[in-house]
């Protein structure tokens, strides 16, 4: 992506606030944007991003020239529906207040958009392609499932769109490590569309606390500081926990089954202590290994520092406790950044989450052991048997154009998250609270140092497996017994699936960046450096 | 002006029809039900025969290779089905034994006449209109710790705190899958056996009595007999649906901790839906189905015996 299509948005403010204007014709000016603000509520902020998105998609001057193409040639499509997939809830009112009506406008082609919860997108869109029923156009889904879909003939490539729409350019915009999940056997299958990398975020009054400091230093001889690894992590936890609970504790991640899905906490803490998941000759399963049991008891350490009940809490529910107070520090998705300074919680849609009790006190650092998970997250795919494949690949490329992401990411309703170098570095994200340029550039970091998901074939089996034996292990089994029956399971799907392709598939998933703690993108050299 | 012959070949033709028609009624009465039938019942299940015998997964291509006995094979070769087989039965009989011991408890009450009666009998039949769905997410609200007051309200008895994870512990978690299951289905079997109750004649005890029959003795030699088949009727009606047992796990317990409250229908519909392994998850139904169908048929035996004898 050249530097001039995001440097071109980010200038649309200047020329808005750049040209002298009089001191009355100021005070009119600003008494009219708060009128207008006052008016439009919290739809407000999205009602300015609308603006700039529609701008950025027709200004042939201040436009954005990957939005500008597709919504050009997507107008010889006018009057169709394209139908969407997308998670029920939050990130699902993006296609309905946002880019839906935008891209209608714009085009004259509708968006449908079919919501399920995460999971079962996978199974709807499968159930569609057995089906044959075409009743899918753009499914956006996590590029875990992407091999299976590719192998399966689910999902079309795009790169014969790219090359006749001329997009590449906008590739080189994406972070080298989701710029790397949009391929699979050398083809690309979608755009990225949602930095899911986890950060861990902490209270710095907690971490500041006189009185805390003084007494974990008589305790463990040495400073508090924000833990560097998973062993201080727990230790700090608990520390914080036994100083101050019922009032703080010191972790809380929601632990309930699915909700967000235990896999996520093994797969992280196992590969940040150097584990891998097969052995890539026999593909024998080796996370009941002594490095899986190491993970694992400190996963169960955890627990123990946490609020009661957090077995079964979804995260939404650690989100409560976090914004209320009740948590030092939380590892989780980069939304947690954005509704800790209130800035999701404008919007109407956020209601369900009490407004935060811990603006300007959070501070954002890299995981414990550097690795954080890169969890789920989104590309925009064209399904194989869409009947508008083209209009579906507009879509997908003017919807993650650089401009139009960028607005995408900041609506305070959804949970989108920054993916581009652009977003990273934009002036106007910068400008959303205080320590958002701190935000961004904590966000980069952990992109250059995250371990991804399984991204191979039967990566859903594999992760159910381990997701329900972890609430096992949660409920009192042996560490040990729960990891050698789960490797077990492992194994035995991996026969099912054929030895042979599971471990061409795993090899392949070697190959990308983030697929060990050994080969993150830091650790390849390509790192992007961003400053706060 | 019509000639003769053209006026009796219609007339003939619409002889012919009726007579037609009258021939084939009966057919044409029950062919709606008949395709109806086929289409909705007959096919789905060949379909499924068919896909038990096949390749048919999702993960492994969706080109449908003859497998013969695999996907039946698969099944039994995963631990978590068997398990699951067990703890369906189990569940099974636990629940049906204690929705007939209240309910039957619930009929004997209401068999008296007092004020508010039809009141509450209404009352205790609304859960029965209730979506297991919702049922399931009302015991969840209610038992899931911290946040759900069925610990406190065991504080408050109790005058000590109670700590208990009623939704991760076993065996906590089956106990609160039988409270929210009878607390759903306890009513069908008091409506059940409340009718049966009120069709046995009062001349029977009127004699029992005159015979010197004490009430305990009235109950096991008049009651008791006259209702076993109502019983057997209830019970085998909730024994078939209870071994279904799929929405209250999926929203109280989704099968956990681990693999604990996994059902057999729980078990499938992860196969089948969500891990998109249809040939091994419609293998499992269909043995379901047949294990269903042998108890089904000796619970009916046992309930035709009186009327055979």
């Amino acid at each position: 992506m050249s530097e001039d299509i995001h440097e071109g948005f980010d200038g649309a403010e200047p020329s808005l606030f750049g040209t002298p204007i009089g001191r009355k014709d100021f005070l009119f000016d600003s008494a009219k944007l708060l009128a207008a603000a006052a008016a439009a509520g919290p739809f407000y902020l999205a009602a300015e991003q609308a603006d700039a998105a529609i701008e950025a998609s027709t200004s042939l001057t201040a436009g954005d020239p990957i939005a500008l193409s597709a919504v050009n040639a997507a107008k010889q499509f006018k009057g169709i529906t394209l139908t969407k997939t997308n998670e029920s809830g939050l990130q699902a009112l993006d296609d309905h207040n946002f880019t839906g009506p935008l891209w209608e406008k714009l085009t004259g082609i509708k968006v449908k958009v079919i919501e399920s919860p995460f999971a079962q997108i996978y199974s709807k869109v499968i159930a569609e392609h057995i089906a044959g029923t075409g009743g899918i156009d753009v499914i956006d889904g996590s590029p875990v499932w992407m091999p299976d879909f590719a192998e399966q003939k689910v999902i079309d490539p795009v790169d014969s769109y790219i090359s006749k729409y001329k997009a590449q350019a906008t590739l080189n915009d994406y972070h080298p490590l989701y710029r790397a999940l949009m391929k699979y056997k050398g083809k690309t299958w979608g755009f990225f569309d949602d930095g899911d990398v986890w950060n861990l975020y902490y209270r710095k009054d907690i971490f500041g606390n006189a009185k805390l400091k003084a007494a974990y230093k008589a305790k463990f001889k040495r400073d508090l500081r924000v833990p560097r690894t998973w062993d201080e992590f727990t230790e700090t936890s608990q520390f914080i926990t036994d100083q101050m609970a019922p009032k703080v504790y010191g972790g809380g991640e929601g632990r309930g089954l699915g909700n967000p899905g235990n896999q996520f906490y093994f797969f992280q803490q196992f590969r940040a202590r150097g584990g891998r998941f097969f052995n890539p000759s026999t593909m024998k399963a080796e996370i009941n290994n002594e490095i899986g049991v190491k993970a694992m008891q400190s996963i169960m350490a955890e627990v123990k520092a946490s609020a009661p009940g957090i077995e079964k809490l979804s995260f939404v529910d650690s989100w409560v406790n976090w914004l209320q107070g009740k948590t030092a520090m939380i590892y989780a998705w980069p939304p947690t950044g954005r509704i800790s300074e209130n800035y999701a919680q404008r919007d109407k849609a956020f209601n369900f989450l009490p407004k935060s009790k811990i603006v300007g006190k959070v501070g954002y650092a890299l995981m414990p052991q550097l690795n954080g998970e890169h969890a789920g997250s989104f590309v925009k795919m064209v399904s194989a048997d869409s009947k508008n494949k083209e209009a579906a690949y507009l879509f997908a490329q003017w919807a993650t154009s650089p401009s139009i992401s960028l607005q995408r990411v900041q609506l305070p309703y959804t949970l989108r998250d920054a993916y581009r170098i652009s977003h990273y570095k934009s002036k106007q994200f910068r400008s959303r609270w205080p320590a958002a340029g701190e935000y961004l550039k904590a966000l980069a970091d952990a992109a250059n140092n995250a371990v991804l998901d399984p991204i191979m074939t039967g990566a859903a089996d594999y992760a159910n497996a381990l997701d329900r034996a972890m609430t096992a292990i949660y409920a009192g089994k042996d560490i040990q017994a729960g990891l050698d029956d789960t490797a077990k399971e492992w194994d035995r799907i991996t026969n099912k699936l054929g030895v042979a392709k599971q471990k061409a598939s795993y090899a392949l998933f070697l190959k990308l960046p983030g697929s060990t703690s050994q080969n993150t993108v830091a650790k390849r050299g390509q790192a992007v450096k961003i400053s706060a | 002006m019509a000639t003769r012959a053209e006026t009796t070949i219609p007339r003939r033709r619409s002889r012919a029809a009726s007579s037609w028609l009258d021939r084939n009624i009966r057919w044409i009465l029950v062919a709606p039900s008949i395709v109806l039938v086929l289409a909705l019942t007959i096919f789905p299940l060949g379909f499924a025969i068919w896909a038990s015998f096949v390749q048919y997964d999702f993960s492994l291509g969706l080109d449908h290779p003859w497998v013969g006995l695999d996907n039946y094979k698969e099944n039994w070769s995963d631990p978590v089905w068997v398990h699951s087989l067990w703890v369906t039965a189990a569940l099974a009989a636990v629940m049906v034994a204690v929705e007939l011991a209240l309910g039957f408890l619930l009929a004997l009450a209401m068999m008296r006449p007092f004020p508010g009666r039809r009141a509450l009998t209404v009352l205790f039949v609304i859960p029965l209109f209730m979506s297991p769905v919702i049922v399931g997410g009302f015991f969840d609200l209610f038992l899931r710790r911290p946040f759900g007051p069925m610990n406190w309200l065991l504080g408050q008895l109790l005058g000590h705190p109670v700590t208990i994870d009623f939704t991760n512990d076993s065996p906590w978690t089956y106990i609160s899958l039988i409270i929210a299951d009878a607390w759903q289905w306890t009513p069908f079997m008091f409506v059940i056996l409340l009718a049966g109750l009120a069709a046995i004649p009062d001349e029977l005890y009127e004699a029992a009595d005159l015979d010197g029959a004490k009430p305990r003795q009235s109950f096991f030699f008049v009651t008791l007999p006259l209702l076993a088949p109502i019983v057997l009727i209830a019970v085998t009606f909730r024994f078939i649906d209870a071994t279904k047992l799929f929405d209250i796990i999926y929203s109280l317990t989704r099968g956990g901790p681990g693999t604990d409250t996994y059902t057999s229908s729980y078990y499938l519909y992860q196969e089948g839906f969500e891990l998109f392994h249809l040939g091994q998850g419609t293998a499992g139904s269909l043995m379901l189905m047949v294990m269903l169908t042998f108890i089904s048929f000796w619970l009916v035996r046992r309930l035709l015996k009186p009327v055979e004898a």
